[in-house]
């Protein structure tokens, strides 16, 4: 593998790991959410 | 561009952007607004916070605005690994904490604060201890974030840095009076989505615009060996270690990590601060990469200024439309853990001292809201005061440091053995802060036994902090077993060479003075302490006489 994938890989890695994490805190809000519009209680 | 080479922004401009953050927040807490407010939610939302709001929260206000610049600052200053040794072990601080929270979630499911199950455990000295630790931080990390604001806004347009600092003092006060800890999390959301969202984008950006992993590559022949070097011996000393010393300290120490512990469901706490502990690292570490890009293309920080890193890269490169996504990124940043800090301070005033010491188990849970809303705007007001006139927090950032230091074993350990009394609890923090003191600030010559006799502490201090973090997620033995081993480690290789790392020796010595004297004096007890009374006395703000006091109810009232 040359350098420059090595170092763009290790420098891009982190908004990757940030765009996962960001979609299973988004999804995890849906499905509150809905369960909570489902039982009737508040969000939060 | 300025003279100084930022990109500059009208006043107008610069107010819009603000007005846009701080009203879209507001806007956002009328949605959970209720007509009759209770304590339990004003403090922790009801216990009953989800996973993704809860992981949510924890990342968006352990992420304050110090935390780019000094991740950026690492990359710039230690290279390749500068990064990664400041956002990892920040990060670890909310992993390591999680197992100990669900052991105090167990014991005080109806708490609020840490300080209300100390109390329960111990009584009303040791739990002042960790009430005063816990506001010392809160202010200190407000006056902070009000003064990154002010920095940020004077930097970026014409507008004052006494300006910045109100307009976002009275933002965040704003939306967190109502509904107290309630808009502090949901906002929280709110705030980490644009938060990801704009470091997704920004780093890329940065990275393409100056040239692509290409021009990276051969910025690595302007580093020296160690900033080029994954393992540099450099980063992890002088960047690496003190943060892996703070870890369980600033987790125990800060109340803002203790309320999420007790607002999130107890069977999501691990999933929770698991997914903030990824969340927290990705975006911390990432935007410390912007220092080592400015590493590799040679920038020089405008006026010798570190902070000044990442607004100048992303200036020189990008248009005006991200250095305006940045500008959102850092007043984000700063207000979730304001907001944070505002909640945290208002429910150690509502139940450590209100609840706790003055009306003593009876409070009125009108009284108890005012308290809390009061103290939310006293803490602004003091925050606001203390940014304004820039004062130098080293020395109270040194205190509070070792005192949360101090404090880690008693509090973990009383939460497990029995025998653990309020004298070993107290007595073992004021002697860990007097020879914490005389460590850092050098009171006795430190040459021969003395100095050794430090080494010696240091070295218990390391073996209790590797020991609790064993301890946390293998258990008993386990954690015996590492701690020993450590001591034996230090011991051999540390001794005479500690002695040039004054700092490290001085926190070290507050864990391991602390941990010395809270076992040796528990040994010597005789009492047996029933855990079950904890879950008895916390929580426990029902009173008849208070029940139909207004439109307020009070959490054990439910």
């Amino acid at each position: 593998m040359s350098n420059e994938l090595i170092y763009g890989a290790y420098i891009l890695i982190w908004p990757a790991l940030t765009l996962g994490v960001l979609t299973v805190i988004c999804g995890a809000v849906v499905r509150d959410a809905r369960n909570a519009r489902d039982s009737d209680e508040d969000l939060i | 561009m300025n003279e100084n080479g930022f990109t500059q922004f009208s006043t107008l401009t610069v107010l819009l952007l603000l007005a846009a953050f701080y009203g879209g927040t507001y806007l956002l807490t009328l949605l959970i607004r209720k007509d009759k407010e209770d304590t339990s939610g004003f403090m922790v939302a009801g216990h009953h916070v989800g996973f993704g709001m809860g992981a949510a929260s924890m990342t968006a206000t352990w992420i304050w605005a110090a935390s780019f610049y000094a991740a950026a600052t690492s990359g710039y200053t230690y290279g390749v690994s500068g990064p990664i040794h400041y956002g990892l072990w920040g990060a670890l601080m909310i992993l390591f904490i999680y197992p100990f929270g669900r052991r105090f979630r167990k014991l005080a499911p109806n708490g609020h604060t840490l300080g209300e199950l100390i109390h329960a455990r111990h009584g009303a000295s040791s739990q002042m201890i960790l009430a005063i630790s816990n506001i010392l931080g809160s202010v200190i990390s407000l006056m902070v974030n009000f003064t990154a604001a002010g920095a940020l806004v004077s930097v970026l347009s014409p507008l004052s840095f006494e300006a910045g600092v109100l307009i976002a003092g009275v933002g965040v006060l704003a939306y967190t009076l109502t509904s107290g800890f309630r808009a502090s999390v949901f906002t929280d959301f709110a705030q980490l989505v644009a938060l990801m969202a704009i470091a997704i984008i920004i780093i890329p950006a940065v990275l393409f615009s100056a040239g692509g992993p290409e021009v990276m590559v051969q910025g690595l022949e302007l580093m020296t060996d160690e900033q080029a070097d994954l393992f540099s011996m450099d980063a992890i000393l002088n960047q690496g270690a003190p943060f892996f010393v703070a870890v369980l300290a600033y987790a125990i120490g800060n109340q803002t990590i203790s309320q999420r512990l007790f607002a999130v469901r107890e069977s999501h706490i691990k999933s929770t601060f698991v997914t903030a502990t990824l969340g927290y690292g990705a975006i911390v570490i990432g935007l410390g990469m912007i220092g080592l890009m400015a590493l590799s293309v040679g920038m020089e920080p405008i006026d010798g200024k570190m902070n000044n890193l990442i607004p100048q890269m992303v200036s020189t490169y990008l248009s005006p439309v991200f250095v305006a996504l940045f500008f959102v990124l850092v007043i984000g940043s700063l207000s979730s853990t304001a907001d944070s800090d505002l909640s945290a301070l208002s429910t150690i005033m509502m139940a450590d001292v209100y609840g706790k010491n003055i009306a003593r188990n009876n409070p009125n849970p009108k009284v108890m809201m005012l308290v809390g809303r009061i103290t939310m705007i006293v803490a602004t007001v003091a925050g606001l005061i203390f940014a304004s006139f820039s004062l130098d927090i080293l020395v109270m950032l040194v205190f509070v440091g070792a005192l949360w230091g101090a404090i880690v074993f008693p509090v973990i350990v009383s939460c497990y053995w029995d025998r653990v009394t309020n004298a070993a609890f107290t007595w073992s923090v004021v002697v860990a802060m007097a020879l914490f003191c005389i460590a850092r600030f050098e009171l006795l010559e430190m040459t021969g036994a003395t100095v050794l006799v430090f080494e010696v502490l240091a070295s218990v201090g390391g073996a209790v902090v590797i020991g609790l973090m064993v301890f946390g997620f293998l258990g008993r033995a386990a954690g015996l077993v590492a701690a020993a081993l450590t001591l034996v480690a230090m011991l051999i290789f540390a001794t005479g060479f500690l002695r040039d790392y004054m700092v490290l020796v001085a926190s070290l010595t507050a864990y391991g003075a602390s941990a010395a004297v809270c076992t040796a004096m528990t040994l010597m007890s005789n009492e047996r302490f029933d855990f079950d009374l904890i879950k008895r006395r916390v929580g426990d703000y029902d009173d008849a006489e208070f029940e139909d006091s207004g439109s307020l109810v009070a959490e054990g009232a439910k």
